[in-house]
């Protein structure tokens, strides 16, 4: 699973099952061999390979990564074989493969963490944000993608709608590897990832407004965040270390962030 | 991939590593360090797998992966150290083989992306550990997300596979050890799984999860070079492979299925293999995900496309739950199948088919099993062999073992009640605000 949404208000864990095209939803205290509340699965429901999947706890509805190059919107409680409400999709949209979702209700939007596979480092990896009622194949309203992002292999997204910051985990490595290679690792030790934060009001070829990366942070290939507001930290989880780091949210994550001194915003 | 949730209590589990120092190279031929007692955890844990399981070799060089015009750009924060980690510094032990000849074991270990050897005969006496004789492990192995391990045992060599990440099937020689190049790489379909050696037949199989086949090549092979033929489709029945066996003196094929269903019908085995990033042209019809039962499938071991199954194990009595690693002991006609979803080994009849109870099963608390992911005969020694991934052990039985019994031998790689974390290529994380846990799927 490259997926799950804890839903604080009803207690429920939802997570996505990639290999059986499913969406399970389960009590917050599952433990063991429980079995789902629900299941979303079917022909109707358009979903493939799901990979990420986020709950908008504000307007009732379950956001699903269709692992078919779309993004689904069905109504929270939704189960069993059902079409979903809404769909965003296709060329214009710029919709790939799909590895982070979240929503802002202040601002009424989705945010899509889309990767782009390509050859070597060339990526066109991004941030596209969505109006929340988008329909069909329209543009995204603002997209964070370019060489100076730094986005290349983007994972799971949290967006603090407060701060209106997004918070992306960037594996920033591909799994490139030649045998005859000095050191034939898969992956450059020297392109570690990070988690890069953004203002979900940023456009175009911009670099984050904050990190955390390098050697001290341990972070080899970050796939996914969370923030823990009550404690104001940050969990990134790593999935080639195998290790869960947290960090101490720094004072500038709190405040809100200085003006760049370059580069549009 | 195993459908599993890590729950994790902020700060329960931190552990260090031990031994070496930061920006020292391992050298070729040496094992990078192992974790001894956990102290002083912070600072070392710093250095965990910054690369393939070692420790960070070009941390002078760090800068250039710093994207254009960030020096220039007003960006908080930057080279921060976490306040906790939870990271479980011991190996994680995932498929096992036996090699009676030579009075050798080899397990695979996905947690620092090893390959471990140990004597047959090396237990723990009481709750110490037991040392490998080797350790294949570096960032010259180019070992990713390893999967299942088996031994070539007329060539004398080791062969492993990478699973979610790497994509690829490695070779290494018989006694390698440490930071070693392989002596192959042969390019696999994405997701590959199981790997099984028939002598008989100078071939191997590969099982791939997602895309629900078996892959078949020649043995040595090696690079972009293709399989001989696929196992592929929906008659197939496959779902979620995992363990296989290529039983070359039945001319069968045995394959342990999770069941797992994507919502694109497979396609058929004849199809031209798709290349890594690219797309299909015309993708597979959509017919939505399914939840198959388990089951433990058998096909005739030259078939290729889409074809059915010979015999299928499969229904409530057969008590399968999540089938890993499998093996087939030819002598006995059973087959053992490592049943990860409810700690127990079940050995069923080679020939039985349908809604069938296994004839013997290792289960209870007194065998030790924990979330099995390994099984392995030895049928010199009549022993069956069980990888525990719930648990730092592996554990050797009678081969006619049945119910709640204690094993011969204990192999701990930790010592005794050493938490296992599980984290297995972990993909995201979530905050339960409830009961202030964080959630971590792999």
């Amino acid at each position: 699973m490259h997926g799950i949404f804890y839903d604080h208000i009803h207690d429920e864990i939802v997570v996505p099952v990639a290999l059986g095209g499913a969406i399970l939803t389960l009590p917050g205290d599952a433990a063991g061999d429980a079995p789902p509340k629900r299941v979303l699965q079917g022909p109707k429901t358009g979903i493939s390979q799901p990979d990420t999947v986020f709950v908008d706890l504000e307007h009732d509805e379950l956001i699903v990564e269709s692992g078919d190059d779309a993004v689904l919107v069905f109504p929270r409680t939704a189960q069993g074989d059902v079409a979903p409400s809404r769909r965003i999709g296709g060329p214009n949209s710029g919709v790939s493969n799909i590895y982070g979702l979240a929503t802002d209700s202040k601002r009424d939007c989705i945010i899509v963490a889309n990767r782009v596979d390509g050859p070597g480092r060339a990526s066109d990896d991004a941030i596209l944000v969505f109006n929340r009622l988008d329909n069909g194949d329209p543009k995204p309203r603002t997209k964070i993608a370019g060489p100076h992002t730094g986005i290349i292999k983007i994972r799971q997204v949290f967006v603090d709608e407060e701060r209106g910051l997004i918070y992306a985990t960037i594996k920033n490595n591909f799994e490139n590897y030649n045998v005859a290679d000095p050191r034939p690792s898969p992956w450059d030790p020297n392109k570690t990832g990070f988690i890069g934060v953004w203002s979900i009001d940023d456009n175009g070829d911009v670099p984050p407004r904050a990190v955390i990366k390098g050697p001290a942070t341990g972070l080899v290939w970050p796939a996914g965040v969370a923030i823990n507001p009550k404690h104001q930290e940050i969990y990134a989880i790593d999935s080639v270390s195998n290790a869960l780091f947290m960090f101490k949210m720094p004072e500038f994550f709190v405040k809100p962030p200085a003006s760049p001194a370059a580069g549009a915003r | 991939m195993k459908r599993h949730i890590v729950f994790a209590t902020a700060g329960l589990l931190l552990f260090s590593l031990s031994g070496g120092t930061p920006g020292e190279a391992p050298a070729e031929g040496t094992i990078c360090p192992l974790p001894g007692t956990p102290a002083g955890f912070e600072a070392r844990l710093l250095a965990i797998e910054r690369e393939n399981g070692c420790l960070d070799l070009d941390q002078g060089a760090e800068p250039a992966s710093w994207p254009p015009g960030w020096d220039k750009a007003t960006i908080a924060g930057g080279d921060v150290a976490p306040i906790r980690v939870v990271s479980d510094p011991y190996p994680t032990l995932h498929s096992v083989v036996v090699d009676s000849e030579r009075n050798k074991v080899f397990m695979s270990d996905p947690n620092r992306h090893a390959l471990w050897s140990y004597d047959r005969l090396a237990a723990s006496k009481g709750r110490e550990q037991v040392e490998p004789l080797t350790g294949i492990r570096g960032p010259s192995t180019g070992m990713m997300f390893v999967a299942a391990v088996t031994i070539d045992r007329e060539a004398q060599e080791i062969y492993s596979v990478d699973n979610d990440i790497g994509d690829r099937l490695m070779v290494f020689p018989y006694d390698g050890s440490g930071n070693i190049k392989p002596k192959r790489v042969l390019e696999v379909p994405h997701q590959a799984w199981g790997i099984s050696i028939s002598d008989e037949r100078n071939e191997f199989a590969v099982t791939v999860e997602s895309s629900r086949q078996i892959v078949i090549y020649r043995k040595g092979a090696e690079g972009h070079e293709q399989p001989l033929r696929t196992i592929r489709g929906p008659k197939t029945g496959l779902g979620d492979p995992h363990g296989v066996f290529l039983d070359g003196k039945n001319n069968e094929i045995v394959v342990a299925n999770h069941g797992n269903q994507g919502g694109r019908e497979p396609a058929p085995g004849d199809a031209p293999p798709r290349q890594r990033g690219t797309r299909s042209a015309q993708p597979p019809p959509f017919v939505g995900g399914r939840f198959d039962e388990p089951s433990i499938a058998t096909y005739n071991a030259d078939a290729k496309g889409d074809v059915a199954a010979l015999r299928r194990i499969q229904g409530a009595r057969t008590g399968l739950n999540w089938p890993m690693s499998i093996d087939v002991d030819r002598n006995r006609n059973e087959i053992a199948v490592a049943n990860n979803g409810d700690s127990s080994i079940r050995i069923f009849r080679r020939t039985d088919t349908g809604d069938v109870a296994p004839v013997r099963i290792i289960k209870g608390p007194r065998t030790g099993i924990v979330g099995p992911m390994g099984v392995a005969y030895d049928l010199k020694n009549e022993e069956i062999w069980v990888a525990n991934y719930g648990d730092h052990t592996a554990l050797v039985f009678p081969i006619s073992a049945s119910g709640n019994v204690a094993p011969k031998r204990i192999l701990r790689n930790a010592p005794a009640g050493s938490p296992t974390v599980g984290f297995g290529n972990p993909g995201a994380v979530a905050y339960d605000s409830k009961r202030d846990e964080i959630l971590v799927p792999n």
